[in-house]
């Protein structure tokens, strides 16, 4: 019943994990459709929005202030949402969350739950560990039942089955919902969901959700969706446990004239999400009657503790950076080996696992900047790949196998020839040489060994002229004489 | 294992860590909060005809169906909808006004009802907070007369009665006509919608499929 | 009005007839130029491979190679990228307070070349003539970092004959991205497929850009494909006269 978690621990290298994805036509091509039509929307929308710089500027301040005073925020948070009846939980990691959220589901006495797509959930692998302990666990998002049905995993953070095309669909469903008959008629299915969810809906009495935004002011939870389920879930049951990232908090309610505006553009190219649901702790007769707010560190403590990396959390996760990446175009996102794919899951990933793992991911980006443009909250994405890499490069140069590593020897040399010119033109002239064996009749360069040959895999490279360019600036000074 | 109180005072010892110089406190915090940049537009510059106009574009865009009419015209207004949706069992929020109740339809009045019971309806009527224009967004506060959140999410048609004066150009200015933060919300911005499937756009996937308003002008 | 050359590592080595189409340019328009032989790299490619250390000790030589400059210019946008948006990061990290002012100094006289023309010396119409069709590749530092705008479209309005091409999606990276490159070869080559479609698709003669950089990664595809395009720094358009065209075709 459940899809399989994308785990860092376990994933293959970024230029590893490609190459299937890159072989894979259909994948590329639904990718690349699915971020054509949202980047149209987006930039009519932007164009559109005359004060759309302004508000980047705003939301990227209010974040940051959010980050900067976040105890104060979050114990405020703490103190309003209990008082207005709800329940705060904290947990430092994955396992301590998963743990409470269990006992919470054990204390309803909940054998199942249904859920809204959340990414934190997936981020702690709440599901397999919920299952595990004979809790079913029924995802309601459209894109996650999918998922959920046909045991794939999710490529995307907002079109998460993007992936996926009508006919894949109409089998999964077909199979899965026992619907013999079923057309691939997107309508058609989305009403084969709208039944078979409805059911579970009005029956489960416990839902867990995410939060896109937590109101320090008012103790708040804002969730912000599309298809409605996320209303059902949050208004249906009897008991609603709310997991969010301690990075999640605003200040005030008012900061939400900024964020709405922005995120719906920034996520799916629309001016506002179809339904954008608020609730303060519990209020008498209308929705869960009892309310837990699950607060999660999980690696975010830490990330706050680094200057130059702080403002990876100011995320508010609408993929905009991935929608207009061009790496992520060719690769979607099950290359990058985890729940966060793309520039942020670049930058966030090996964060969260204390740079213990995913260090292949800060190098998956040919830091054109495409995703710092797009940022709503404007994290610069390409400066923390920078800082990331060299995170990744001082751990692993201490590593004795890696002094051989053709890329790092090749560097440190670089760097030896740079600090001397005539070291540097020696090697200049040591390169002519050793590479006119390489180069063909008509001056080209067809094939190289070792790190070389990654170039010529796809690339030709024009022989080295016969002359630098301070050699002839030399011969012309002295000819000037 | 840490108890919760324990795992709490851990992760604000973190943070309280993790920021230096050393982070202010809330009154502190307010004081930087107010200085924080915000260029941004929070006035809306058009007249209230063409605010009211691009109201009625974006609702329209969403496929809902609207109407107009005047304070005088409401009930019959109200009357014709309901009997244009085709649909006989209707629900209202205990607050909603009497005068809105149409002759020959069956009105449920929520005074707690059951989820079954709701379910059994074919659509609801209700009143709003606020319009915003820019987005076409409607705004539910659910109170007395806008209803539980429970009823605009189960029937499969929702008649919704705006006022022009409550509607607005930007978000901001809604922002700007509360007198303190709501404590439920709902935006509604369209019907539900998914582009899960190929990213062919299909409304209705939960919640009211059909939506539709009737602007009041109530402004002289 | 006098200028300092910095013709970068790899320019150096592998298209060192931008450097001379560069001298030819400049001193046509009046400018006396010098050129420090001691010059090497500016760091680039270290300070994106994760290599701070050496980066630095690249980028401190920089600054004091060029501390009496009247200007210095590049022709090379990710270089010029490079000094001006990490310098201050590893001098903040590794420098010294002196390093500093020398580098803060030294900062509002480094141009990229489109800079220099158009900011420096106030030309768009440097004289040009090169009768063909091109096509513009505007690269993710010119585009991004340096906010170069329309300068380049201004000094290739302004070359006599030639036709200018638009490019479709013409804000997507190539994939080049230095050692991202090889390091990731395989996507920078899907990146550099979809490029080259856009590219080749318009028609053009030539593809120039900014950065010889860019300009490796398509042309080399270019070659391996016989896409009988050709590629060329815009140095080198700026710099082709109508003598040079007629010195060509002997």
């Amino acid at each position: 019943m459940n899809h399989v978690e994308l785990d860092p621990r376990f994933a293959p290298p970024f230029p590893q994990a490609v190459l299937p994805v890159l072989r894979n036509p259909q994948l590329r091509k639904n990718v690349a459709h699915a971020i054509d039509v949202i980047q149209a929307k987006r930039a009519k929308l932007v164009a559109e929005k005359t004060d759309w710089q302004a508000l980047r500027t705003a939301a990227a301040a209010i974040r940051s202030h959010a980050l900067e005073n976040l105890g104060a925020y979050l114990e405020e948070f703490e103190a309003r949402c209990t008082a207005a009846g709800g329940q705060v939980h904290w947990a430092s990691d994955a396992d301590e969350a998963r743990r409470l959220i269990l006992d919470l589901l054990r204390q309803e006495k909940a054998s199942e739950v249904i859920k809204i797509k959340t990414m934190t959930s997936a981020e702690i692998q709440l599901n397999p560990f919920l299952q595990a302990a004979g809790v079913d666990v029924f995802e309601t998002d459209l894109a996650e039942i999918i998922l959920q049905l046909g045991e794939l995993e999710p490529s995307h953070i907002v079109v998460p089955a993007l992936h996926v095309n009508r006919s894949q669909v109409r089998e999964i469903f077909a199979r899965r919902m026992g619907l013999k008959d079923l057309s691939d008629d997107p309508k058609e299915l989305t009403n084969a969901a709208r039944h078979y969810l409805r059911q579970k809906f009005l029956a489960i009495p416990t839902a867990i959700s995410g939060a896109n935004f937590l109101i320090a002011e008012t103790g708040a939870v804002a969730v912000v969706e599309s298809e409605g389920n996320g209303r059902m879930c949050l208004t249906l049951p009897r008991t609603l446990i709310t997991l969010a990232g301690i990075e999640k908090v605003l200040p005030r309610f008012q900061d939400l004239e900024v964020m709405l505006q922005l995120l719906a553009r920034s996520a799916t190219g629309e001016r506002m999400n179809p339904y954008t649901s608020l609730w303060t702790g519990v209020t008498a007769g209308d929705g869960p009657q009892r309310f837990h707010v699950v607060l999660l560190d999980n690696g975010r403590s830490s990330i706050l503790s680094k200057p130059k990396q702080r403002q990876t959390l100011k995320c508010i996760r609408c993929a905009a950076c991935m929608n207009a990446c061009p790496v992520y175009r060719q690769t979607g996102g099950h290359a990058y080996g985890s729940v966060y794919p793309g520039p942020i899951g670049a930058i966030l990933t090996p964060q969260l696992m204390q740079m213990h793992y995913a260090q292949s991911l800060p190098f998956a980006s040919s830091l054109c900047g495409a995703c710092y443009e797009a940022c709503p909250v404007k994290i610069n994405i390409p400066e923390v790949l920078l800082e990331l890499r060299s995170q990744v490069v001082n751990q692993e140069r201490k590593q004795a196998g890696r002094f051989f590593d053709p890329l790092y020897l090749g560097l440190r040399v670089a760097n030896l020839l740079f600090a001397w010119a005539w070291l540097f033109h020696a090697a200049q002239w040591a390169g002519r040489v050793g590479l006119r064996v390489f180069t063909r009749k008509d001056g080209w360069i067809h094939w190289l060994p070792s790190v070389g040959g990654k170039w010529t895999q796809t690339r030709d490279l024009r022989g080295l002229p016969a002359q630098t360019f301070h050699q002839w600036w030399a011969a012309r000074a002295k000819e000037k004489q | 294992m840490s108890t919760s109180a324990e795992t709490r005072q851990l992760i604000l010892d973190r943070i309280r860590a993790a920021i230096l110089p050393p982070a202010k406190d809330l009154a502190g915090a307010a004081v930087d909060y107010s200085a924080l940049p915000r260029d941004y537009i929070r006035r809306g510059s058009l007249s209230r005809e063409d605010k009211l106009q691009l109201m009625i574009e974006r609702l329209r865009e969403y496929d809902a169906e609207v109407i107009e009419t005047t304070p005088r015209e409401l009930p019959a207004a109200i009357a014709a909808q309901l009997k244009a949706s085709g649909k006989r069992n209707f629900i209202a929020p205990a607050g909603l006004p009497a005068e809105w109740l149409a002759d020959d339809f069956h009105w449920t009045i929520d005074h707690g009802l059951t989820t079954e019971q709701i379910e059994q309806a074919e659509g609801v009527v209700t009143a709003a907070f606020c319009g915003v224009a820019d987005s076409g967004t409607i705004v539910l506060h659910h109170s007395a007369e806008e209803g539980r959140r429970v009823l605009t999410l189960l029937p499969d048609w929702h008649l919704c009665i705006l006022r022009s004066s409550q509607v607005v150009q930007s978000f901001p200015e809604y922002f700007d006509r509360l007198p303190q933060p709501p404590r439920l919300v709902t935006y509604i911005s369209g019907p539900s919608a998914t582009a899960d499937i190929e990213m062919t756009r299909i409304k209705g996937v939960h919640g009211p499929r059909f939506l539709a308003v009737i602007l009041v002008r109530d402004e002289v | 009005m006098r200028a300092s050359l910095f013709i970068t590592c790899y320019n150096d080595t592998l298209y060192p007839e931008t450097g001379q189409a560069v001298v030819r340019l400049l001193e046509r328009l009046g400018v006396e130029l010098d050129f420090r032989s001691r010059q090497t790299c500016c760091g680039q490619m270290h300070a994106n491979t994760g290599f701070r250390a050496e980066a630095y000790s690249q980028a401190k030589r920089f600054v004091r190679l060029y501390q009496d400059a009247e200007a210095v210019v590049i022709p090379s946008s990710s270089c010029v990228a490079m000094i001006r948006d990490q310098y201050p990061g590893l001098f903040q990290e590794l420098g010294n307070e002196a390093l500093r002012q020398e580098y803060a100094a030294l900062l509002p006289r480094v141009f990229e070349l489109s800079e220099f023309l158009i900011d420096r010396l106030g030309v768009e119409q440097v004289g040009a003539y090169f009768p063909h069709r091109v096509v513009y590749h505007a690269s993710c530092h010119g585009v991004r970092a340096l906010h170069l705008g329309d300068r380049p479209y201004r000094l290739l309005a302004n070359v006599r004959g030639l036709e200018l091409a638009t490019l479709p999606n013409v804000d997507r990276c190539c994939g080049f991205g230095g050692t991202f490159s090889v390091k990731n070869a395989e996507v920078s080559s899907a990146m550099l497929a979809v490029k080259l479609q856009d590219v080749v698709s318009t028609g053009a003669e030539y593809c120039t850009a900014l950065d010889n950089s860019c300009l490796m990664h398509l042309g080399g595809a270019m070659h391996r494909q016989y896409a009988g395009m050709k590629t060329i720094h815009l140095a080198q358009i700026l710099a082709s006269t109508e003598e040079a065209q007629a010195e060509a075709a002997q």
